[in-house]
């Protein structure tokens, strides 16, 4: 049961339900809505004093603490799936990386030189058409 | 005025820094007792004086983060 005086709400956070960084991501996000302080006297809860910037009713704190616990659940949530698809976001990065290396190496490969000169470009006119324009003109 | 900060989920050097920062509204001292930083805040200036515990422990809090 939550305690509420002071303008402040004081709950308890279960570390085996949620775990630190999402207390501290849930906490970041509160800091602009309301004054936070964390403790723990044991070492598997945490205590979270909640205390309204502006005055709130006891209803209002209550809602500021299931704001609070939602916002620790998305922060939850999002951490494990970050876990979860820790190896397929590695692969796809170094899939990438390769790729763009692999794409540099075969760019290099057929990168056309000037000194090739595929269209002629270079062969003096004298060599291709020498005698023939010396007749036009 | 007296705030506990749990060794375990604050970090000294955010709190020294919001000390430097908070310097000229009060005179700090810190203190480390068991699993505790206790920070005591005295001559406090007037115009903050009720609200500049818990600012000071946003702040600190705000300076865990970077």
């Amino acid at each position: 049961m939550p305690i509420k005086e002071n303008n402040q709400i004081k709950f308890r956070v279960n570390l085996q339900n949620y775990p630190m960084e999402a207390i501290y991501g849930a906490a970041y996000v509160f800091l602009s809505k309301a004054y936070l302080f964390l403790d723990n006297k044991s070492p598997e809860k945490i205590e979270v004093f909640l205390k309204g910037k502006k005055k709130f009713n006891k209803k209002q704190l209550e809602e500021l603490k299931g704001e609070f616990l939602n916002e620790l659940l998305n922060y939850t949530v999002r951490i494990n799936l970050s876990k979860n698809n820790k190896k397929i976001r590695e692969y796809i990065i170094s899939q990438a990386l390769y790729s763009a290396f692999g794409d540099d190496k075969v760019n290099k490969e057929d990168e056309i030189k000037y000194e090739d000169d595929p269209l002629g470009i270079a062969i003096p006119w004298e060599d291709k058409y020498g005698k023939e324009i010396e007749k036009t003109i | 005025m007296l705030i506990n900060f749990n060794k375990n989920l604050y970090r000294l050097k955010a709190i020294k820094l919001a000390i430097k920062e908070y310097q000229n509204l009060a005179n700090f001292s810190l203190k480390q007792k068991r699993n505790y930083i206790q920070v005591e805040l005295s001559n406090i200036d007037k115009s903050v004086r009720k609200i500049i515990k818990d600012e000071f422990c946003n702040y600190v809090f705000f300076l865990m983060k970077s």
